[in-house]
């Protein structure tokens, strides 16, 4: 009851879902799980079948199983990419760090390592969803651009933060999700409502996690003899601005 | 035709020639120095010696004219001798034992003394090796007197001494040697238990084939040995790995399936056991692939790291804190790092209900420990947690998620990393595990 009062509250707009997965039930319920949570899913069981669904619909969104019969889900990802900026999911029974990493670079937006609960999967769906449309308004990065400032340098797509004297400095999920919120808005005032709306990727109870905390953390991990306080700056009353320029490269 | 092999292929060949020519050796160096004592004469026969020098001595002055007797007399000293003729007596007797001993010895040497006036005079030397200046004069038929001043070396003892000195460095010598070769010969053998020992703790180790034959046969087959083992290993690996692989579909099936279950308590159960699984799943396969882990080593900051776990136990309001640097790198793959101190983190967190987090630079050493106020580890066990698939007693065994690996793989990486995993209960209560890294 809820699931179809949902799909018909979502119908106008619903985004269309394609999953490429070879194990029939495993496709199954994500079908069900995705069409009760107001989604259009489409489905194909490897490459060549996926290509045909391409070329007949708009997809809003691939998830992309990376073990797959022929052509394996690198392989697709990097066809895709050639083609389109779709966002592309991949779903992997290896939840490897390495294979993420490849996968990230290769133009995925996302690596989901099986298995993974319902919840999970939706809420990262969405958030990627969320950070498309948020790319065709702002100039959002996307693959392999650095950013670098005050020394820092920051990797999207490998989603690695440099410490200006070269070590990899570790930064959780919702972390890094909002340190690039800030770099996608240097020197502007921005609000803590538009930071959460923002971050909110990584983040499954928004309302529990105050941004100010989240901030502070920040702050910490970019500290650098008393450089960080200028880094990250409190507006009162509004939220926060990033004072440091930011270049790409 | 087969050329004449000298050195022997077989150990015991080797061994037996070494000692032959151990013992040879010996041979020849001691009947050298025994040569060389006998021109050593002992005592008696230098006593000997001097009683015939002077009744010769006395001999030829008798054919003499008087005056003639001086000059001859001088004519008859030969070094370390020294003979002398006097009209009158020069020198006083002394009848000491030593004297009377002497002159005894004189008499039985030349028995033409036995009735002859004898005057003697000896000092001894104090110092080794004590020899004695003797002077001796004798009265001739006339009343004249000859006299006689000789050195008597107090040999024997010392020759002896020395030549026993010589013989025992001789043998030390020999016995030098020997060990020597000795050792040379069993230098594959030693390589070999070193090998067998690295390969006991899971290590790979060629052993060269060399040394004697039987020590090469030896070494072969234990290379052969290895090769099984390893490949038996890795089999076994490789499959075990796959069925993990294999597993994680039908565990995403049912982690989604669980999802549809409408008994809210079943699908919560459902989904902590397909949590449990996975996390048993990551573990073996962490610990199964820890060895070939691609990722590369690189300037990583450990004390993000620690920031970051803790900072994820507390939003899932479990208690941890950090207390160090915001800063601090070290040389490591920072995955693999993140992985061994979350495991510790994790453990903290299961035994003890909380983890305190603490990273100091230590000299060369980089510390970051972690420690609880659980129960901590039995000391008899302390030793046994980092081995593979141990779990503390069964009755703590029924609350534990995992495989019993998690220490193992901390250690694995640690070890990888150049660090090391240090273990210990806190008088205060607990556990501290530390993690050591050497410093940048």
């Amino acid at each position: 009851m809820i699931a179809l009062q949902r799909e018909i509250a979502a119908a106008p707009v619903a985004p269309v879902v394609l999953i490429v997965e070879d194990d029939p039930a495993l496709r199954t319920l994500l079908m069900r799980l995705l069409r009760e949570e107001g989604f259009q899913p489409l489905s194909a069981a490897h490459g060549a079948e996926m290509a045909r669904v391409l070329e007949t619909n708009s997809v809003d969104i691939i998830l992309l199983d990376v073990m797959l019969p022929g052509s394996n889900g690198f392989d697709l990802c990097r066809s895709v990419r050639r083609e389109s900026d779709v966002p592309i999911v991949m779903l992997s029974a290896r939840d490897d760090e390495t294979d993420r990493l490849i996968g990230l670079e290769l133009g995925a937006d996302d690596y989901i390592g099986k298995p993974f609960s319902q919840k999970e999967l939706i809420a990262r769906i969405r958030a990627i969803l969320r950070r498309a449309q948020g790319n065709t308004q702002s100039s959002q990065p996307r693959g392999h651009q650095q950013m670098v400032f005050a020394g820092w340098q920051l990797d999207p797509g490998r989603r690695e933060l440099l410490s200006p004297d070269g070590a990899f400095v570790d930064l959780s999920g919702a972390e890094f999700d909002l340190l690039l919120a800030f770099l996608s808005s240097p020197q502007r005032v921005i609000g803590r409502e538009r930071l959460l709306e923002m971050s909110r990727a990584r983040i499954s109870d928004a309302s529990d996690r105050s941004i100010d905390v989240l901030v502070s953390r920040l702050r910490r991990k970019l500290a650098v003899s008393g450089q960080a306080e200028a880094l990250l700056r409190t507006v009162r009353g509004v939220g926060y601005i990033f004072t440091a320029a930011v270049e790409r490269r | 035709m087969k050329p004449l092999r000298l050195w022997p292929q077989r150990l015991v060949g080797q061994v037996t020639l070494v000692l032959m020519l151990a013992v040879a050796l010996e041979f020849v160096g001691s009947s050298i120095l025994f040569e060389n004592s006998r021109l050593y004469p002992n005592r008696d026969n230098q006593v000997r010696r001097a009683a015939e020098q002077l009744v010769t001595a006395e001999a030829i002055l008798e054919t003499r004219p008087e005056h003639e007797r001086a000059a001859r007399a001088a004519g008859l000293s030969a070094r370390p001798n020294e003979i002398g003729w006097t009209a009158l007596p020069t020198l006083v007797d002394r009848e000491r034992a030593a004297e009377r001993k002497l002159k005894d010895q004189f008499r039985d040497a030349e028995p033409s003394l036995v009735r002859r006036e004898l005057r003697m005079n000896t000092e001894t030397d104090h110092a080794l090796p004590r020899d004695t200046h003797l002077k001796v004069a004798l009265k001739m038929r006339d009343g004249s007197w000859v006299w006689m001043k000789t050195k008597i070396r107090a040999a024997p003892w010392a020759v002896v001494l020395s030549s026993f000195g010589s013989a025992f460095i001789l043998g030390l010598g020999v016995i030098a040697a020997a060990a020597l070769v000795l050792r040379n010969l069993s230098r594959p053998l030693r390589a070999l238990a070193e090998a067998a020992d690295k390969v006991g703790q899971g290590e790979r180790m060629r052993v060269a084939e060399t040394g004697a034959g039987d020590l090469k046969l030896v070494a072969k087959a234990f290379n052969a040995m290895q090769d099984r083992i390893a490949g038996l290993l890795q089999t076994r690996t490789e499959a075990l790995a796959a069925v993990g692989h294999d597993l994680r579909t039908p565990l995403a099936r049912l982690s989604l399936r669980a999802g549809f279950v409408q008994d809210a308590a079943a699908r919560e159960a459902l989904e902590a056991d397909v949590d449990e699984m996975t996390a048993m799943l990551d573990s073996l396969l962490a610990y199964l692939g820890g060895q070939e882990d691609p990722e590369p080593p690189r300037r990583t900051d450990i004390a993000a790291i620690a920031m970051t776990l803790v900072d994820d136990a507390t939003d899932s309001e479990r208690e941890a804190a950090y207390d160090g640097p915001e800063h601090l790198p070290v040389h490591a793959r920072p995955l693999s790092l993140k992985r061994a101190i979350s495991n510790l983190v994790e453990n903290a967190l299961h035994y003890g209900g909380e983890a305190r987090l603490s990273l100091v630079r230590d000299g060369r050493l980089v510390i970051l420990a972690v420690e609880d106020s659980g129960p901590g580890i039995p000391e008899d066990e302390l030793a046994h947690v980092l081995e593979p698939f141990h779990r503390l007693d069964s009755a703590r065994a029924r609350n534990t998620a995992g495989l019993g690996l998690g220490l193992t793989i901390v250690q694995q990486i640690l070890k990888r990393e150049g660090g090391e995993l240090v273990l210990r209960n806190r008088p205060e209560g607990g556990l501290r595990a530390e993690v050591r890294l050497p410093a940048l």
